[in-house]
């Protein structure tokens, strides 16, 4: 900077038509233009340009709601990765697991993917923990911990769905156990409380071929239907409604005064 | 000597014993009345929320799973690859909790003295997120990656057998994160363990904000102000969810029984579990007679059980001990959080039934698939 | 509510300018209802549609009868777990008849293990036991498991038909189809 006629590169490239193109305030060194690149970026405008000070502490929100967004982001990636190598078929499934690891090179794609879930798991309960912690659930923020607490069943219930995928002891067994919870359901569940007295004479309505629990599995028992309906479920129909539910939670942070703290 | 102590251990971890413990110490350490609070200082309980009570808890913590580590029964638990989030969870669960405490117990203090909370600012003092927040975010992310790239470079994703639908593995355990559920299941019948508390879980936790009309402690930390429904809290995710996950995770082998942490995981370990329904034994032990044809006459004192547990029990508080309670919040929330609360304490209960007297169901209609 | 309607003068139209297009109440109200049916017939009719996919007609499942030998060649009280793997059914026979138990556990569907030294079935997930017979002792499970119809074929072997169950908590192993004599 001794010399005020040679500008730096990075200065330079700020002045360029590409980098003018695509931020417009340049590069981010005075205070409009750092607050310019918040704003006028698709991405970053998820923040406010200002925030509290507090709010930047990671004793204060320690991080885990943006680790659990980023987990997702990993997820998705990994996962997509996974689908070029996996076929939800009874045949196929185990062993595609297997070649996945030993054919591909660099073969720890699964492992970022089963990890990366159960860590999800964890950065969304401590997320939850934070968030009660600091009492930030009180109004005017119920709204939010409602959308949260369903962001939390649902990431539950993605890595639940993905459970079954490899097709293995461990896999069936805990889709076995878990889906027969469904049998139960009252009224709906062929074995739950209720279900007998949804009969026109002697005929059942609610029987093993037609309760929640077949919805689920796509037959009677865990087999190739309820691989693929899993399947289906994980990669596409869960993370969809996820997705969403995130858009809601992030657009609520901001309506609803940003990061709470005290008054 | 550390024999004797993996022994001790082994019989602290059985279920009566560490959920009694557990459960007869929580309102000394989330102290919810002035009494509790007042043994809370007294017994110098509140320095487990100091630093010295972190690398207390951090040591305890340590030596169980480095002991454990060369036990030759529980190297074999603590080191399946699927049970390494249970330890990460262990370790993040007990050092967000310290910090929260940690602080609160700072905060409580500024406010008592008329300060403001520690987190407090001047609202026109704003700091810009670029660079202070965006930096942060790309830094935390970078490390969480590198930490994920290394553990799954470490650790193998494991695959079992391929599946096999007519042999059941023994143990066959839940998703470590549902495991809290599973022990439940032990206790209630399926559609209650299954369907009816997780979905109370989900609705009461949304509910939360709605039934906890508190409006002190928000957006800082503090225990004081609010310390009523942090304890309630508390139990219910520490006590009821998490350690059910440890109790899950590493107490429980073969047929489902109860092994300790050092316990050699015996398949043929026999633990007498005769389960009496309340209807036997009212009808067969005590009266003799036999159970009655009609199952509503059969099954009459359960109903009665019931309904003063979740109805008249909350009617005769409401008028007594809850007065002032029932009459700040109003009917509606009142009966919610009675509905939520007395279904979550139900669990306790129930345990305790089962482990004291064997009591299998309160009401048992298996005709009807009904029972609790 | 209706006081609030009547003082509610619809939207745009003045008096004056009332004609034969003006809406009166009544044929307001008339098509409110008629929209509104159209409405849940519509949001109805494609629940149902979805609902009902879930469901297909044919199911690719392993055939549900098979047979089971002869009533010969089962020793009294003996739990035999041959048709265990691919038919789910233990053939069971006790003093005076042979009935085809179901191996899925009633409390949450894992698969007992038969313990001959102990005499019982004992589920590995949360620990219930079932007598020989399938009566449950212990454990969580709520109810005894399931026998299903059993006959003997033309060819005198044993046919079990798995499209048929009997619970004992109803009272249906009384039923001649839930056991042979022997
Ligand atoms: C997929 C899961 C989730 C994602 C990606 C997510 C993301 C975030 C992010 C990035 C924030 C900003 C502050 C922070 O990082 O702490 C936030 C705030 C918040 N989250 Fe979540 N969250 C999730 C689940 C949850 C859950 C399970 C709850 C509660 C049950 C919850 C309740 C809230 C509330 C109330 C706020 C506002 C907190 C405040 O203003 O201090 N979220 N969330
Ligand atoms: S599934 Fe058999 S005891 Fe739970």
């Amino acid at each position: 900077m001794e010399n005020k006629n040679k500008k730096s590169f990075l200065e330079r490239m700020g002045e360029s038509q590409v980098w003018k193109s695509i931020i417009r305030s340049g590069v981010p060194r005075s205070r409009r233009q750092r607050m310019q690149a918040i704003l006028g970026s698709v991405f970053l405008h998820l923040h406010p340009a200002r925030i509290p000070k507090h709010a930047v502490k990671i004793g204060y929100t320690w991080c885990m709601g943006g680790l659990s967004f980023f987990l997702f982001i990993v997820l998705t990636i990994t996962g997509l990765l996974l689908m070029f190598y996996y076929r939800p078929t009874v045949e196929y499934a185990y062993t595609d697991i297997i070649d996945m690891a030993e054919q591909v090179p660099l073969g720890i794609m699964r492992e970022l993917h089963r990890w990366g879930a159960h860590a999800m798991v964890l950065t969304v309960w401590l997320h939850m923990l934070r968030v009660f912690m600091t009492g930030s659930y009180k109004p005017p923020r119920e709204f939010n911990w409602g959308v949260g607490v369903l962001l939390m069943t649902l990431t539950m219930f993605l890595s639940f769905t993905g459970y079954l995928l490899p097709w293995d002891q461990l896999a069936i067994w805990a889709i076995t156990v878990g889906t027969n919870m469904a049998r139960a359901h009252p009224f709906i569940g062929h074995e739950g409380p209720g279900a007998s007295l949804l009969a026109i004479g002697d005929i059942n309505l609610v029987h093993a071929g037609s309760d929640v629990r077949f919805a689920l599995l796509g037959g009677r028992f865990v087999g190739e239907a309820s691989l693929l309906r899993f399947y289906v479920l994980h990669c596409i129909g869960v993370p969809f409604i996820t997705m969403i539910l995130m858009a809601v939670h992030f657009w609520r942070i901001r309506k609803d005064g940003g990061i709470s703290g005290p008054l | 000597m550390l024999q004797t102590i993996k022994d001790i251990i082994d019989i602290l971890s059985a279920p009566t014993v560490s959920f009694t413990f557990l459960t007869v110490a929580f309102p000394f350490v989330f102290p919810p009345t002035d009494w509790f609070e007042k043994i809370h200082r007294k017994f110098g309980i509140w320095r487990l929320w100091t630093k010295p009570g972190f690398y207390g808890g951090m040591f305890a913590i340590t030596f169980f799973f480095v002991v454990g580590y060369f036990d030759p029964n529980f190297h074999v638990t603590l080191t399946k690859a699927d049970n390494f989030p249970i330890i990460l969870m262990i370790y993040s669960m007990f050092i967000t909790i310290w910090w929260s405490m940690y602080q609160a117990y700072l905060n409580d203090e500024r406010l008592e003295n008329g300060l403001k909370p520690n987190e407090y600012n001047d609202p026109d003092d704003k700091v810009l997120v670029w660079p202070d927040l965006v930096y942060i975010e790309f830094i935390a992310l970078i490390l969480f990656m590198v930490f994920l790239i290394v553990w799954s470079i470490l650790v193998a994703a494991p695959l079992e057998e391929p599946a096999n639908p007519a042999a059941t593995p023994n143990p066959s355990k839940a998703p470590w994160y549902f495991l809290g559920l599973q022990e439940m299941l032990v206790y209630f019948d399926p559609w209650i363990a299954g369907i009816v508390f997780p979905m109370f879980i989900i609705i009461g936790m949304m509910a939360i904000p709605y039934m906890d009309i508190n409006k002190k402690g928000d957006g800082y930390y503090s225990f004081k102000e609010r310390r009523i429904g942090m304890f309630i809290f508390m139990y219910g995710w520490l006590v009821l969810w998490l350690f059910l996950i440890v109790i899950g995770t590493f107490f429980r082998g073969p047929n489902w029984n109860f092994f300790g942490p050092f316990e050699y995981w015996d398949a043929h370990k026999v633990v007498p579990l005769n389960n009496v329904n309340l209807s036997e034994y009212i009808w067969v032990k005590t009266l003799g007679t036999g159970l009655p044809a009609n199952i509503l006459i059969r099954e009459g004192i359960g109903f009665l059980v019931l309904v003063a547990y979740m109805g008249i029990l909350p009617i005769l508080l409401a008028k007594s001990w809850l007065k002032n309670y029932f009459q700040e919040i109003g009917p509606v929330r009142y009966t919610f959080i009675m509905l939520f609360g007395l279904s979550m304490l139900a669990l306790p209960i129930k345990m305790y039934m089962r482990w004291l007297f064997n009591l299998k169901y309160i009401i048992a209609i298996p005709e009807w698939f009904f029972n609790i | 509510m209706t006081e609030d309607i009547k003082t509610t003068p619809p939207a745009s139209v003045t008096p004056a300018e009332k004609d034969d297009n003006a809406l009166g109440r009544r044929g307001f109200f008339r098509w409110m209802t008629v929209g509104w049916i159209a409405f849940s017939a519509a949001t109805g009719g494609f629940f149902t549609v979805i609902v009902r996919f879930l469901f297909p007609n044919v199911l690719f499942e392993p055939p549900q009868t098979f047979k089971a030998g002869f009533p010969n060649d089962y020793a009294s009280n003996f739990v035999d777990t041959r048709y265990k793997k691919k038919f789910n059914v233990w053939m069971v026979r006790d003093e005076e008849s042979i009935f085809a138990l179901s191996t899925v556990c009633t409390h949450l569907g894992c698969t007992p293990n038969w313990l001959g030294t102990e005499n019982k079935f004992k589920c590995p997930c949360h620990g219930s036991g079932f007598r020989m017979t399938g009566i449950n002792f212990e454990g969580p499970a709520p109810r005894p498991l399931e026998r299903y119809k059993i006959s003997v074929a033309t060819d005198g072997q044993i046919l079990v038909d798995k499209t048929k169950s009997f619970k004992w908590e109803k009272g249906e192993w009384e039923n001649a189809e839930s056991f042979l004599k022997v």
